[in-house]
């Protein structure tokens, strides 16, 4: 959805590269299609040009001219995202942060390192990693994603069950505002003064403005970690054993726990040592201080043998342990080898109801004549069923879609959220009324318009639209142009 | 109808106050027109509504422990008591969250949680008066911020009623939820500028087996901030490093030292056991004397040790800065009051940076301009470091000497769009805040 004149665009580009340089814009179409979407392919969208700033003096520069022409622009990380957050929904600027990849500064006696927004998750961890250090959350796509898109979803992963979510390490922000204005929310120290804003804006899924420096904490590695693998024959068992590993008052700093079909498409794929014929597993990391790190372990392994566990076994070796976590990490991968294609859902539910619900997801999909399979951050109740299809078959896609809207009600309904990590951007905006009252959506939108009064910084994301793709029905699926040419797999 | 008749009204006439019961209410001299004890969010709501429609401000009031932070109001308005919002809403030890009223003590809060072997991993000091809503509002902690954070690591879900008598909720009673804005994070340390909270949803922790304080005497504060640098880069995991001076370890009656670092550790018997004897191996090359063990009742104590340390305090600041940086700030602001011939206390949660300060008062009628140039030292020194420094009380001379607040530079123009949106008639709180708002 292009929004200018084929005679304005000319000029719009000769004024973008004056303030970018030739080399920092694209706007042929087949440039802008790689753009035209994110980790989810179901929504696509068409900029009229994406530019690569390199400094925030430019981001700046180029939000100013979008105001001056009224066209809406969006921030774009690595376009790892699930939920089309990143997506130009109106047309206009794309701004890629991708050449803003720098650790600017690390300061260990503080714990903290200043970022560029471009910089991959990972890339920071393996920075700071030979002084003994890391960035704790770790999303399933950290060796892609950026610091800068962890910051608009508020990304979490599998060990924000003990260290928290992104929020929990972002400490300070410089932000360029929806209106051009660079200021810097909270700074390096712990306590804001003022309103939270830095707190705030993390997780506002780039409508209040884009990220262009980033103070984070980075903390100390832990002196040992042992990784515990408990094998259940129901998966109603492995769920209990979530609870009593709770109830015995011990926090992992992961739960993670993989379904009998995943586990398989694992042990196909990549061979990682789960049992095939196991209906579920758990894998379970502790962390913290050598001492005692033994008796830990041994009551994790008696809650997980009380809540019925087969076999329970811990790895012998950092080589088995990092096997047991490539099998969790890459099972969106496997997927790619049971079916076609599979959608991602995110929603989280109070982990008391685990039992209750995973029974629900697998009612729901089998309804729809689909199947599923889960794999997801137990201990905090985060859920990702992944719903196989085939996008060949006509009528699949929107049965998916359908079976996904009933699994965030029931998430609703038990008392939980529509997203634990991936945001809401445009695959949920609809979904915000299952768990947001009129009242409660419409003071987010008086906060949004604080920060962005003239809607033009993403528009389209978050809040509730009259007409959606989900009212609509969902476009048929097409591959996407960097897919076929195997540049890129979805994940 | 008159709004105190109206007020009547809605919560019963026992519950609107006036004439000499607003003794307990008045605010830094000011006396409010009455103050109303609703006794449900509905009623809460239907009070700030007819505030709203009168014209008449609304000051929150929850314990009254942070009542002198701030500004003080230009019209005191209506004090709205949230102490009958005081239930334990829900608690599923399975969840590890619990959902409670805003007017519920922390203290009643954590006795409620413990029983079921949980608690809420937040130790602001008055426990006993603090509410849950005001120590949100307040955004204030205590020593165990050191590991488990502030309110901003632990509420997931909140509920306020608006300027407008709007009942709003944001975030959840899930741990992990990133579905529509973080508005408990805009709520927290929004002293109710921005809406006033009814109800929130924390997460929870496992009360520890065994949880234990130890005091690192120093002969000088600048080696205990080189072992408090040295901890942070150690393998311990403490979860409080307070450091204090001469004149605040004297209010917790330490035995005197120049300096005494308090270390607490919680976990199994053995890794508190470990970690003890491993810090006597980590401060002793700064200096450190052999850690020796605190009575656990010193805990409460520890986070206001320095506005303890006077029985008349001339004002107190709380300054924001790096921790590597702590002990050089407390030095240099002790120093600056020295030379302006007045006393000072100093503790700190090291570790986090976060610093307090008290002045000691010289007499019956003291002349407000020393303290404010001592505080504007002080808040110099704060800058230095990287950070930031607000007076957190004084007495009224002394708060129109200087900026009670900093300066939010940039970032207040957007706080003070934020209050306008949200708050556009300045109903909540007026006059309060950071940048005015």
């Amino acid at each position: 959805m292009a929004t200018l004149t084929a005679g304005r665009k000319p000029v719009l580009r000769r004024e973008l590269e004056a303030l970018v340089g030739a080399d920092g814009v694209l706007s042929e179409p087949d440039e802008l299609l790689v753009y035209e979407s994110d980790g989810l392919t179901l929504f696509r969208a068409l900029a009229d040009f994406i530019v690569f700033p390199t400094s925030v003096e430019q981001v700046s520069a180029v939000v100013r001219l979008a105001n001056r022409e009224a066209i809406p622009f969006v921030a774009r990380g690595a376009g790892t995202g699930l939920a089309g957050g990143c997506l130009p929904a109106e047309g206009g600027l794309v701004i890629s942060l991708m050449r803003m990849n720098r650790v600017l500064e690390v300061d260990y006696d503080n714990q903290i390192a200043v970022v560029e927004p471009g910089l991959v998750n990972l890339h920071l961890s393996q920075a700071v990693g030979p002084r003994g250090f890391y960035y704790a959350p770790d999303p399933s796509s950290q060796q892609a994603c950026t610091i800068g898109g962890n910051i608009a979803t508020n990304s979490g992963g599998p060990h924000t069950l003990k260290y928290g979510v992104t929020v929990n390490h972002v400490l300070g922000l410089e932000v360029v505002l929806p209106d051009g204005e660079i200021v810097w929310l909270g700074g390096r120290t712990r306590d804001a003064l003022g309103y939270d804003l830095a707190g705030v804006f993390v997780g506002s899924e780039g409508t209040f403005g884009i990220a262009t420096k980033i103070v984070v904490r980075i903390l100390r590695k832990p002196q040992a970690v042992k990784t515990v693998l408990a094998v259940f024959d129901r998966i109603e068992q492995a769920s209990a054993a979530v609870s009593a590993i709770i109830a015995r008052g011990l926090v992992p700093a992961a739960v993670e726990m993989i379904d009998q079909l995943t586990i398989q498409a694992v042990e196909d794929a990549f061979g990682c040592g789960y049992p095939r014929d196991a209906a579920a597993a758990l894998l379970i990391e502790l962390d913290g201080l050598a001492v005692a790190m033994e008796t830990q372990a041994e009551r994790i392994v008696a809650a997980c043998r009380d809540a019925g566990a087969r076999e329970v076994r811990t790895a012998a070796s950092e080589a088995e342990r990092q096997l047991l976590w490539k099998g969790r990490k890459s099972a969106f991968g496997a997927y790619g080898r049971v079916s076609p294609a599979y959608m991602v859902m995110d929603g989280v539910i109070p982990r008391t109801k685990l039992p209750y619900v995973l029974g629900r997801v697998n009612e729901i999909v089998a309804a729809h004549g689909l199947r599923v399979g889960n794999v997801f951050h137990a201990g905090d109740g985060n859920l990702h069923p992944n719903i196989l299809y085939d996008p060949r078959k006509p009528g699949e896609e929107a049965r998916v879609v359908d079976a996904g809207a009933q699994i965030m009600k029931v998430c609703a309904e038990v008392g939980g959220s529509i997203s634990g990590e991936h945001g809401i951007g445009l695959e949920k905006a609809d979904f915000m009324p299952f768990i947001f009252t009129a009242a409660d959506l419409a003071f987010m939108q008086r906060l949004k318009d604080a920060f962005n009064p003239r809607g033009l910084c993403n528009p389209g994301k978050v809040f509730p639209t009259r007409k959606s793709c989900v009212e609509t029905g969902p476009v048929a699926y097409r591959p996407h142009a960097i897919e076929t040419q195997g540049l890129a797999q979805r994940f | 109808m008159p709004l105190l008749d109206k007020l009547r009204a809605i919560v019963g006439p026992a519950h609107v106050l006036a004439g000499t019961e607003l003794s307990p209410y008045v605010i830094e001299g000011r006396t409010p027109e009455a103050a109303v004890r609703p006794g449900s969010v509905d009623e809460v709501a239907a009070v700030i509504a007819q505030a709203a429609e009168a014209g008449v401000p609304v000051v929150p009031w929850g314990g009254g422990s942070a009542v002198g932070v701030g500004v003080p109001p230009a019209r005191a308005g209506l004090v709205l008591l949230l102490t009958r919002l005081s239930a334990l809403v829900e608690h599923e030890p399975g969840d590890l969250t619990a959902t409670a009223q805003a007017g519920v003590t922390v203290a009643a809060l954590q006795a409620a949680l413990r029983a079921r072997g949980q608690w809420l991993s937040l130790d602001p000091p008055d426990a006993a008066r603090a509410t849950l809503g005001g120590v949100l509002a307040a955004n204030a902690s205590g020593p165990r911020r050191h590991l488990y954070g502030t309110a901003r690591d632990l509420l997931i879900g909140v509920t306020v009623v608006t300027a407008d008598g709007a009942v709003v909720h944001g975030g959840g009673k899930v741990v992990k939820n990133v579905a529509g804005y973080d508005l408990p994070k805009l709520f927290i340390g929004s002293y109710g500028t921005l809406g006033v909270i009814v109800e929130a949803t924390v997460k929870l922790r496992p009360v520890p087996d065994e949880e234990r304080l130890v005091a690192v005497r120093f002969e000088r504060l600048e080696d205990a901030g080189a072992a408090v640098r040295a901890l942070l880069a150690s393998d311990l995991i403490p979860n409080a490093v307070d450091l204090m001076d001469a004149p605040a370890g004297a209010a917790l009656g330490l035995p005197p030292a120049p300096a005494t670092l308090a270390v607490g550790f919680d976990g199994l018997g053995e890794q508190v056991d470990w970690q003890v004897a491993a810090l006597a191996s980590v401060v002793a090359p700064c200096g450190g004397a052999k850690p020796a063990p605190l009575p656990p009742a010193l805990w409460e104590r520890l986070a206001a040790a320095a506005r303890d340390a006077f029985d008349a305090p001339a004002a107190m600041m709380t300054l924001s800065v790096l921790p590597g940086v702590v002990a050089d700030t407390m030095e240099q602001g002790a120093e600056a009051a020295r030379q302006r011939g007045l006393a000072s206390a100093w503790c700190a949660h090291a570790g986090v940076g976060h610093v307090t300060a008290t002045l000691r008062a010289e007499g019956e009628r003291q002349d407000a301009a020393p303290i404010a140039a001592v505080l504007e030292d002080w808040r110099a020194a704060a800058h230095a470091g990287g950070g930031h420094a607000s007076v957190t009380w004084a007495p009224l001379p002394v708060k129109s000497a200087l900026p009670v607040w900093d300066d939010a530079g940039a970032a207040g123009r957007l706080m003070q769009r934020i209050k306008a949106q949200l708050d556009p008639n300045n109903v909540l709180n007026p006059g309060r805040f950071v940048g005015g708002i």
